[in-house]
């Protein structure tokens, strides 16, 4: 028998944490539709008022409430779910019944990343996509055939055209900063998910505080340390000396997000495999 | 089955609950693990198991290393704690989703079980009782098929009928390739089932013996006047229930409530015969 990983056992460990996990997650997802329901319905454009709406650069109608909405929505459900997900084991009678489960700690490890990391980004994304596609569908059909006009460019020349929207990842991704964010879900699960394994009792709150304790504790230190550096310098460019031709910024701060995740994601392993009740 | 040397194990470096204990365990045995209330009968047990890490000194249970919990050896252990949680689900979805887990587990010997224990297989665990709930994790337990079934205060909760359910049930499970830890302070439940005693006391094991050793040692009885032979006496109804030694090979029925007090106040006069 492997005692490190075998992929039978580890489908068997997926399915039972189902029954526990799965109860939660279902109900946090419902939570999350009907969430989104709300607020597109509340932010629906009206035919009537087609003079208040806002278009982007391109003439597609800018729904302005989707970037905080899917932010904000999003950081909360996986969160949450991964904040959820260890939290039994600091509850004794729980966490004897996790613990003497006949898997090896890396699969159980393993299960924590595919429900937390992967399953719950990835569903948020399919049902925010969903409802999102839904209603830019709705309001295409039912505002679609008013024209308009618009300004754009520096030397702004009037255009006609009919009140139509993108789908919000259309409009999200366009950027290249914003793909270089795609490890950020990842992030904040790991912080989380190690959160829920290393406190006992009320992992959410206390990791957030942790979090912003430590954010609070390294910009401070980064703008004193900046200052200290640059104290009696003369500054030799508009950019404040920072150039980045390529979006180098952002494959590093990929790069730095990346190793943070599987380093919270290694700690997190070592935390369950030294686990005592 | 189980090998302890020199094992130190405390919650803290500075207050140790175990020191130095070394002790061996075998198959084909029930030992009752016995001692007062923080004498760390549970942590034994949780060391056994390997849910907490001693600070040194070595513990194999079937070769393993129970600290690095591996798959085959979690398969092999039947751990029934104190407190327990079980999901709000079906029995029938409980049983599907854990007991692929283990290889050897005997569906038939768990619907026997359950039936022994007039639990439907229908109903919702959230919905039992704790005594039902006890008795379900217990009927699991023994379906896994593991070679050691480890139980903590397994009494607890339950009715008197099921008390003699549990012991019928637990006398029936002991095979040759089984070992079976029970602890418990309600020493009087373990009467009948245990073949050896175990008792933690101050930092360490003060008796470990079987029942037919012990018989063959001590002498449990009624005496009207105490004389200078009584290890231990107890007042009792037209006199003292007592241990003596066993000078003359006299057969008595052991009391193991008597035992375990004897042993907690008697240490000094009870280990020259012991060992």
């Amino acid at each position: 028998m492997n005692n490190s990983f075998n992929f039978n056992r580890f489908w068997l460990l997926v399915k039972r944490q189902w029954l526990e996990f799965g109860k939660i997650y279902l109900i946090s997802l419902l939570v999350v539709v009907g969430v989104l329901i709300l607020f597109y319905a509340w932010n629906l454009p009206e035919p009537e008022a087609e003079k208040g709406y806002r278009y982007n650069s391109e003439g597609f109608l800018y729904l302005s409430f989707r970037i905080p909405l899917f932010l904000t929505l999003g950081f909360i459900f996986i969160s949450v779910i991964a904040s959820g997900y260890f939290s039994l084991l600091g509850q004794k009678p729980k966490a004897i019944i996790e613990l003497m489960t006949p898997a090896s700690t890396l699969e159980k490890w393993l299960c924590s990343i595919f429900y937390t990391g992967i399953f719950s980004v990835f569903s948020f994304l399919l049902v925010f996509y969903i409802t999102d596609l839904a209603f830019v569908k709705y309001i295409d059909k039912t505002i679609g055939t008013i024209t308009f006009s618009w300004t754009s460019g520096v030397h702004p020349t009037p255009k006609t055209g009919i009140v139509s929207a993108r789908t919000f990842f259309n409009d999200f991704f366009e950027h290249d900063e914003i793909k270089s964010m795609v490890v950020v879900p990842f992030m904040i699960t790991s912080i989380f998910l190690l959160g829920s394994v290393y406190f006992n009792r009320f992992h959410y709150i206390k990791t957030a505080v942790v979090v912003m304790l430590f954010l609070t504790a390294l910009i401070y230190t980064l703008i004193q340390t900046a200052n200290w550096m640059t104290r009696d310098k003369m500054q030799d460019s508009a950019n404040f000396g920072f150039s980045s031709a390529h979006n180098e910024f952002f494959i590093y701060a990929m790069v730095g997000i990346t190793a943070v995740t599987v380093f919270l994601w290694c700690v997190t392993f070592f935390r369950v495999k030294e686990k005592e009740v | 089955m189980i090998t302890i040397n020199n094992l130190n194990f405390g919650y803290s470096k500075h207050n140790l609950l175990f020191k130095d204990m070394s002790m061996q365990l075998s198959a084909g045995h029930i030992y009752g693990l016995l001692g007062k209330n923080g004498a760390g009968k549970s942590s034994l047990l949780k060391n056994i198991a390997g849910l907490v890490y001693a600070q040194s000194g070595s513990l194999k249970v079937m070769g393993f290393d129970p600290a690095k919990r591996e798959p085959e050896l979690l398969a092999d252990i039947c751990f029934i704690p104190e407190e327990f949680y079980l999901p709000s689900i079906k029995i029938d979805a409980y049983i599907k989703a854990n007991a692929p887990f283990y290889k050897k587990f005997d569906y038939a010997y768990l619907n026997v079980l359950l039936e022994e224990f007039n639990i439907p297989i229908s109903n919702k665990l959230v919905n039992m009782s704790y005594g039902q709930k006890k008795k379900f994790i217990i009927a699991f337990g023994l379906a896994t098929q593991a070679k050691l079934v480890i139980m903590d205060e397994p009494t607890n909760g339950l009715d008197i009928p099921s008390k003699a359910q549990f012991r019928k049930v637990m006398a029936s499970a002991l095979t040759d390739d089984r070992c079976i830890v029970i602890s418990t302070h309600q020493v009087r439940d373990l009467d009948n089932l245990i073949d050896t005693v175990i008792m933690l006391d101050e930092s360490t094991i003060s008796l470990k013996a079987s029942i037919e050793e012990i018989t063959q040692k001590l002498t449990f009885k009624k005496m009207k006047e105490l004389d200078e032979t009584v290890i231990y006496a107890e007042p009792a109804l037209s006199g003292y229930n007592v241990v003596v030694p066993n000078f003359h090979q006299e057969d008595s029925k052991m009391d193991i409530e008597l035992l375990f007090n004897a042993v907690i106040a008697e240490k000094k006069k009870l280990k020259p015969i012991f060992n």
